[in-house]
């Protein structure tokens, strides 16, 4: 008996899953299912759509589709009725970013195993697609999706019912669509396809090729997007002239032409703050309509990103809770990770005050089945519940571009909606059901029947003298409960499998022997079944149902959330500041030793004047002016702001592209990291202006930045304005590769020989694009050229309107160099490092090229065996500019100590040698206009030192930039207490949410061990928590 | 193993067949750069001390005493003899007037592998790391190459001594206290062993890494328990060797790591472990303490957050490379500098070492100076690089300031060393006079020729 109404239900349950609306244009498989697709649920809390309630309501629904819905409508007579009496009904959500169902994309591999692997030679092309396979606009989510049963049921858990799904593989990665997460066909679920085009900016899933730098990356994306728009030009011009070259044929850009000027959307994702203002260069070049999938990290340059005005798709990816149990531990985390973790829950808290627009993703998180437990705790963190679900819904369905059809309930849209036991974002509340397309798809739902309560139980022939009592308890799906025979026992066990219930308890603390197992087939009111006693006898009895069930009332209350503790500052975290140093007006720097790096020489009791950030004065016996801020240089030394004409400090991802040996389409402009640390640290020595170069990998490598030191403003505004453009060319082993090792003994060059001939090949090819453009302007005719980024920026260099750094190191190559570009009339500005410069010094005074060279580096590999600390001075006496450059973070700190060392090899004097940082890299850099010494008219960029800037005995007090006072010894103290109190404030945090969380849990024996989170001591973003 | 040998060789001995093979053309290109120029250094060591020579109206930086203006030094037979204002000129003396000018001790580096390496990127001139993990048998100094152009250039800016320190692995070998000049190794050798050097596994486990946590932890219990199990085992050999003497007890093989390790296990030589963070300096303490070995700690970054520790147990660290990048972004910019004054003020006994590639190492001073420009005083950051190495490592009563009876291993200079600006213009060592010239000045002198002749 009992068993066969199992069944019954069992098989209820599956028709119900089992029927689809099968595609139409699929044949049926075995019979035809038939079910009525006709459903009213009532009773029920309904939220149609975010910020409106029908507390009492109806939703019909026929066909997959809504038919009705609200407080007044009928039920139709042919309709299946769910009473949904004290659940709540939302919209199905949307997970705006997922890989749902399509192929993974590789994981990164550590470099260390990538070395040890030969280098993987190039696979052969197939299909007419883009040269570069990390191309590939032409795949499409909709033909790549599968369905995948498992992960769409934990996808439903969430309350997800429809996902954007974006391919993985590749930078410009190919469309998306939309799709239900139901079971069936993919032409069942596919919701929309072509819904946007996606790119990352990512350079790390390992693979060996170009591009492998950040900056890579994003030459290769707007050299692709220049293709594209060629594409389209030369493929008309000879589809209406077949006489003409035939242009390629290429199915990647032929697809790529569609984010041209807007039509489609572009998603580019982001993993910073600082990738939002990369990608909206990228959208603003080529007129894309961008939206931006964020990082999580948004809140650091909250107002930097608003005014960008794109729809940005939110992570909520929290950190995990750092590790500071023991004083050790807690030094590796910073104090900008600790604030992340503190403050990362508010981002889209602060988003939604800042009234951007946003939708939420599971993207990137680790475990999927987090996701609404983050969410929730972004509400607790001061996002409105009405917001989160519209960023779950609406927004999403308004973004791509299917609010006809998803995101709320209303009459004619699909039946994709999610049945919960309260407020979706209160943390215990548990979704029951979801349904998509009309079919339901149960996850925790309210049983039919519901045991709890009490019961009088009647033990067939027994004395019945006593009165037995069965009390169920807790979960419907989990319950708990006692048994009363004058004394009152714990059930051992309980459960309910449908309408079977089967409990156990020990008989023995009652009066009864051993164990004591009873089994019944359960009713509403009556309970029927089986028992069996210790000695293995067998009894029938009954129950009858006397109470309803209570439960207990509960008493923890809700503890408000703890919001994150601090300021804003920019950059987030160390030594960062609420906002830029003030520029006073007037400055006045008094009675101090200058040394102006300029035609007044170093002066001893001087003053300085600035005024808005420019100098005005520089003399003995000024006057100040009454508002002036006056610094005291009473025993100080002021220099102008030291100048580093080679660094790498302050970019994001490689300074090499080593992909290509010619990487003259890369721009250190695109990935100036304004967040580097080295920045404030490289102040603290004096620096204030620094050229942030492509490393030396190839002969002719990217194109270089020129910033100053503005520590806490954006990269942009960091960018030295109008300074000259300039490049990074490398001779010499580097580019020849010849300590990479083994594996990198084929790319062309491998000599000088060849260094020199892929020079000359390249400015030719480069002269020809020229005549290729020239007489497309004049003619107008035949197959348009194609823009060239590499091309363009080697042809601004002959044309004088580039300027060459070229790292070099052994005379031959020097002088090789030169000729190459006398050859083609112009000339090197600047060579770099230079080691050898003092064998031919001669004739680079002749050539016109200056030197920037490492003071007394040599010996760290073959061709710096000759090197010696005299080059500078020898170089200085024959005429050739010279400077002194880092080369590296840390030696940029003390550059005024190279200097010295001009004094000391070669004996040039202390006023010249200064300028080696100062004036004469600014001159190399042709910014002498603007900075490098302290004349009238120029940049208020300024060091005040403890002692004269060639002793080592003296230290940095003052780094100013226009005037505004970058550095402070004095503030830089009073900064690193503010560090040290924040991070004590904060690790005491960490530890009281991580106790907070451990007795949480340990209130929940009852949990199931497969619920929990098992990536990390915490459980953030649990649906448990 | 013929080929190793072949390509070692001297060029005349490489046999034709390699010269002319396309497939050893790269070796051969680089054996020829190095031979023309490198393989020798011109300067030829210097002669013994002939006769007694007297530097005088010098101001004396004695280092362990006051400074003495218009004083004068005495040294004879390699030793000094006389250090004040008016002590007699032995009849037959040298005089040096050393007037305006100063003289120090030679400075020392306390650690570097000058002589264990020539050019960094190229892998046949470079003789610091052996392969394996536990090598404690190995010395740096019978590896020394006393032709090296390092040597030179190093002592034109005052270094006269050095601790050569081989590299790699756990246990890394012994190191060797060197003086920068000689015609030979042995000559150059004034103490070795001078400790064994040890690199302490990497403690904390990184969030960020590409590598589970769980591999870290099993990767570092892997590090430490095979660091534990070579002092255990050279212990117990030592135990096994000693009671050889007893009745009965039966001969045990040699084993030459083991053998190494009795002079560090019987306290007579210490262990420089490089440690850098708080927990790698509080791990290898109490490994120390109960292995009970003498240690220094090299590096010591986190030195001054476990102070009572070091104190304690008067563990004495080198500091250093003073020039680096704060480690973690909550430090402060000086961080690195004010290290050696941090352990002054706590009453830990320091040098400063530089962190510096060998070839480099000439701007020790200069690391000194940047902790003194951050604090710490003067006199006590000369002496981090003179006298307090020398009795780290126990060679003070030879070196490490002027003081009758000590080597006459001093430098003769225009101003503080410590001052880029500051020239040192005579050198002796053990009383030998040192040619300060080197590859540096040589091809300097030769293109300021060049520019001499093409003048019109």
């Amino acid at each position: 008996m009992i068993n066969k109404l199992q069944c019954g239900l069992i098989l209820l349950g599956l028709a119900i899953l089992t029927h689809t609306s099968i595609s139409q244009t699929t044949p049926p498989e075995g019979i035809r299912v038939n079910t009525p697709t006709v459903h009213a649920l009532t009773n029920a809390r309904i939220v149609p759509s975010p910020g409106k309630v029908i507390e009492k309501g109806t939703l019909v629904i026929r066909d997959g589709v809504i038919v009705g819905v609200g407080a007044g409508v009928a039920v139709p007579a042919d309709a299946r009725v769910w009473d949904m009496k004290g659940q709540t009904i939302y919209p199905g959500l949307i997970d705006s970013y997922s890989d749902y169902g399509l192929p993974k994309a590789p994981k990164p591999e550590p470099e260390s195993e990538q070395q040890q692997r030969p280098r993987p030679t190039a696979e052969p092309q197939r299909g007419a697609d883009y040269w570069n396979t990390m191309v590939v606009p032409q795949n499409s989510a909709a033909e790549l999706f599968s369905v995948d049963a498992k992960e769409a049921e934990k996808l439903r858990a969430q309350g997800i019912t429809s996902a954007l799904i974006v391919p993985q593989r590749g930078i410009i990665k190919g469309k998306s669509a939309v799709v239900n997460l139901g079971d069936g066909k993919p032409n069942d679920l596919l919701v929309r396809e072509g819904v946007a085009h996606h790119i990352q900016l990512a350079d790390e899933y390992g693979h060996d090729g170009y591009p492998g730098s950040l900056m890579g990356v994003i030459a290769m994306i707007r050299q692709a997007l220049y293709d594209a728009e060629w594409y389209g030009k030369a493929q008309e011009a000879y589809s209406s002239n077949k006489s003409l070259e035939r242009p390629e044929m290429n199915e990647a850009l032929a697809a790529l032409r569609e984010v041209l000027g807007g039509k489609i959307p572009v998603v580019i994702e982001t993993r910073d703050e600082l990738e939002c203002l990369r990608a909206e260069a990228i959208a603003k070049e080529f007129g894309l309509k961008l939206m931006l999938r964020g990082s999580g990290r948004e809140y650091r340059r909250l107002d930097a990103i608003n005014t960008l005005h794109r729809s940005i798709i939110l992570p909520v990816n929290f950190p995990e809770t750092p590790v500071v149990d023991s004083p050790p531990e807690a030094l590796q985390y910073s104090l900008e990770d600790l604030r992340h973790w503190d403050e990362a829950p508010e981002n889209p808290a602060r988003m939604q005050s800042a009234e951007m627009q946003f939708s939420l993703t599971s993207a990137t998180l680790k475990d999927a089945s987090t996701f609404l437990g983050a969410v929730r705790k972004c509400v607790a963190r001061g996002l409105r519940a009405d917001a989160a679900l519209a960023a779950l819904t609406t927004t999403p369905a308004k973004m791509f571009g299917v609010n006809d059809r998803l995101g709320s309930l209303e009459v004619g849209k699909a039946a994709n909606f999610i049945v919960t036991s309260g407020e979706l974002f209160n943390e215990k509340t548990l979704i029951r059901e979801s349904w998509i397309d009309g079919k339901r798809y149960a996850i925790k739902p309210l049983p039919e029947l519901d045991p709890r309560g009490i019961w009088n139980i009647t033990i067939a022939g027994r004395d019945n003298r006593d009165s037995l009592i069965l009390r169920l308890k807790a979960e419907p799906e989990l319950l708990q409960g006692t048994f009363r025979k004058g004394k009152q026992v714990n059930l051992r066990t309980v459960s309910r499998t449908g309408l079977h219930l089967a409990f156990s308890f020990p008989g023995d603390s009652v009066g009864y022997e051993g164990v004591v197992r009873m089994s019944a087939a359960l009713g509403e009111n009556t309970m029927n079944g089986t028992g069996e006693w210790a000695s293995g006898e067998v009894f029938a009895w009954s129950g009858v149902r006397i109470g309803a069930y209570v439960p207990d009332p509960d008493t923890t209350k809700p503890k408000p959330p703890e919001m994150s503790s601090f300021a804003p500052v920019y950059p987030l975290g160390e030594f960062g500041r609420t906002r830029i140093p003030e520029q006073p007006a007037t400055i006045f720097v008094r009675n101090a030793t200058l040394w102006t790096s300029g035609p007044q020489g170093t002066m001893e009791n001087c003053d300085l004047l600035i005024e808005k950030g420019k100098i005005v004065r520089v003399g003995k016996n000024l006057a100040a002016p009454s508002d002036a801020v006056v610094i005291d240089g009473t025993n100080k030394h002021v220099t102008p702001g030291i100048i580093d004409a080679h660094s790498h400090m302050a970019a994001s991802g490689s300074v090499n592209e080593a992909g290509q040996t010619i990487s003259a389409e890369t721009r250190i402009g695109d990935i100036i990291d304004c967040n580097e640390i080295n920045i404030y640290r490289a102040l603290a020595g004096g620096l204030t202006t620094s050229h942030i170069l492509h490393g030396s990998a190839n002969p002719i490598g990217g194109q270089a930045q020129l910033i100053k030191l503005r520590w806490g403003m954006l990269p942009d505004e960091m960018k030295f304005e109008g300074a000259p453009p300039t490049i990074k060319f490398a001779l010499g082993e580097n580019v020849k590769q010849s300590n990479w090792g083994e594996r990198f003994a084929t790319r062309y060059p491998q000599t000088r020989m060849g260094v020199e001939q892929i020079m000359r090949d390249e400015f030719q090819a480069a002269l020809d694009y020229e005549k290729a453009w020239q007489k497309w302007e004049k003619e107008k005719t035949g197959i348009p050229p194609r823009r060239d980024l590499e091309l363009e920026t080697i042809l601004e260099i002959l044309r004088a309107k580039r300027f060459v750094h070229c790292h070099s190191y052994v005379q031959s190559e020097i002088l090789m160099l030169m000729r190459v570009a006398e050859d083609f009339g112009f000339r090197i500005r600047v060579f770099q490092h230079i080691l050898e410069g003092y064998k031919v010094a001669d004739v680079m005074a002749k050539h016109g090229a200056g030197a920037s060279s490492f003071s007394d580096w040599w010996a760290y590999k073959l061709e710096v065996y000759d090197a010696i600390p005299y080059n500078g001075a020898l170089m200085h006496e024959q005429g050739v500019l010279v400077s002194f450059n880092s080369d590296s973070d840390e030696l940029t700190r003390r550059m005024n100590w190279e200097a010295a060392k001009a004094v000391k090899y070669g004996g040039v004097t202390e006023v010249e040698a200064l300028k080696f940082v100062t004036i004469n890299p600014a001159k190399q850099l042709m910014v002498d206009n603007r900075v490098g010494s302290l004349e009238p008219g120029k940049d208020a960029d300024f060091v005040v030192w403890s002692g004269s800037p060639l002793s080592t005995y003296s230290l940095c007090e003052q780094t100013w930039i226009e005037g505004r006072k970058f550095f402070d010894r004095d503030e830089d103290s009073k900064m690193n207490g503010e560090i040290q109190k924040q991070r004590a404030v904060l690790i005491q945090k960490v530890l009281a949410a991580k106790k907070a969380d451990g007795e949480a849990q340990k209130k929940k024996p009852e949990k199931k061990g497969d619920e929990f989170d098992h990536h990390g001591n915490e459980t953030i973003g649990g649906i448990e928590q | 193993m013929k080929r190793r040998t072949s390509l070692s060789c001297p060029l005349s001995l490489i046999p034709h067949h390699f010269v002319v093979s396309r497939h050893w053309s790269f070796v051969m290109s680089a054996l020829l750069a190095c031979a023309h120029s490198a393989i020798a250094s011109n300067q030829i060591p210097a002669k013994p001390q002939e006769k007694p020579i007297a530097i005088v109206n010098a101001t004396i930086h004695t280092v362990s005493g006051p400074t003495i203006e218009k004083g004068m030094i005495i040294f004879d037979k390699g030793k000094i003899i006389a250090v004040g204002t008016n002590a007699a000129v032995p009849s037959g003396a040298e005089v040096i007037d050393a007037t305006g000018k100063h003289v120090y001790p030679g400075l020392m580096s306390a650690d570097t592998y000058i002589g264990l390496t020539e050019i960094g990127a190229v892998r046949a001139s470079n003789d610091r790391i052996e392969t394996g993990r536990i090598n404690p048998n190995v010395r740096a100094e019978v590896a020394v190459n006393p032709e090296s152009e390092l040597i030179p250039v190093a002592r034109a800016n005052g270094i006269t001594t050095m601790v050569t320190a081989p590299d790699g692995g756990l246990i890394a070998g012994t190191s060797a206290v060197m003086m920068l000049d000689g015609w030979t190794w042995e000559e150059m050798t004034l103490k070795a062993p001078a400790a064994l050097v040890v690199a302490w596994p990497f403690m904390s486990v990184q969030q960020s890494s590409l590598k589970s946590i769980e591999d870290q932890k099993k990767e570092r219990e892997k590090q430490l328990n095979e660091l534990a199990n070579a002092f255990r085992d050279a212990r117990a050999y030592m135990i096994a060797k000693m009671a050889e003497e007893q009745k009965g007890i039966p001969y045990h093989k040699i084993d030459k790591r083991w053998e190494a390790m009795i002079p560090v296990l019987q306290r007579k030589t210490p262990v420089v472990v490089s440690a850098f963070d708080m927990q790698q300096i509080e791990a290898a303490v109490a490994w120390s303490v109960q292995e009970n070995v003498r240690l220094i700690i090299h590096g010591g970054y986190d030195a001054w957050r476990v102070a009572d520790l070091l104190k304690k147990y008067n563990i004495p660290v080198l500091a250093g490379g003073i020039h680096r990048l704060p480690y973690r972004r909550f430090d402060r910019y000086d961080e690195p500098f004010v290290l050696p004054k941090k352990l002054l003020d706590a009453g830990i006994r320091f040098a400063i070492v530089s962190g510096e590639e060998a070839a480099h190492e000439r701007n020790l001073p200069y690391q000194a100076a940047q902790a003194a420009a951050y604090g710490l005083p003067k006199d006590e950051a000369l002496k981090a690089i003179t006298l307090y190495p020398a009795r780290i490592f126990g060679v003070d009563d030879r070196i490490g300031s002027l003081e009758v009876g000590k080597d006459a291993t001093l430098i003769i200079t225009t101003g503080d060393p410590l001052e880029i600006v500051c020239n040192v213009e005579m050198e002796f060592i053990q009383g030998r006079k040192i040619d300060l010239s080197s590859k540096h000045t040589q091809l300097y002198e030769k293109y300021r020729e060049k520019y001499r002749r093409s003048k019109p």
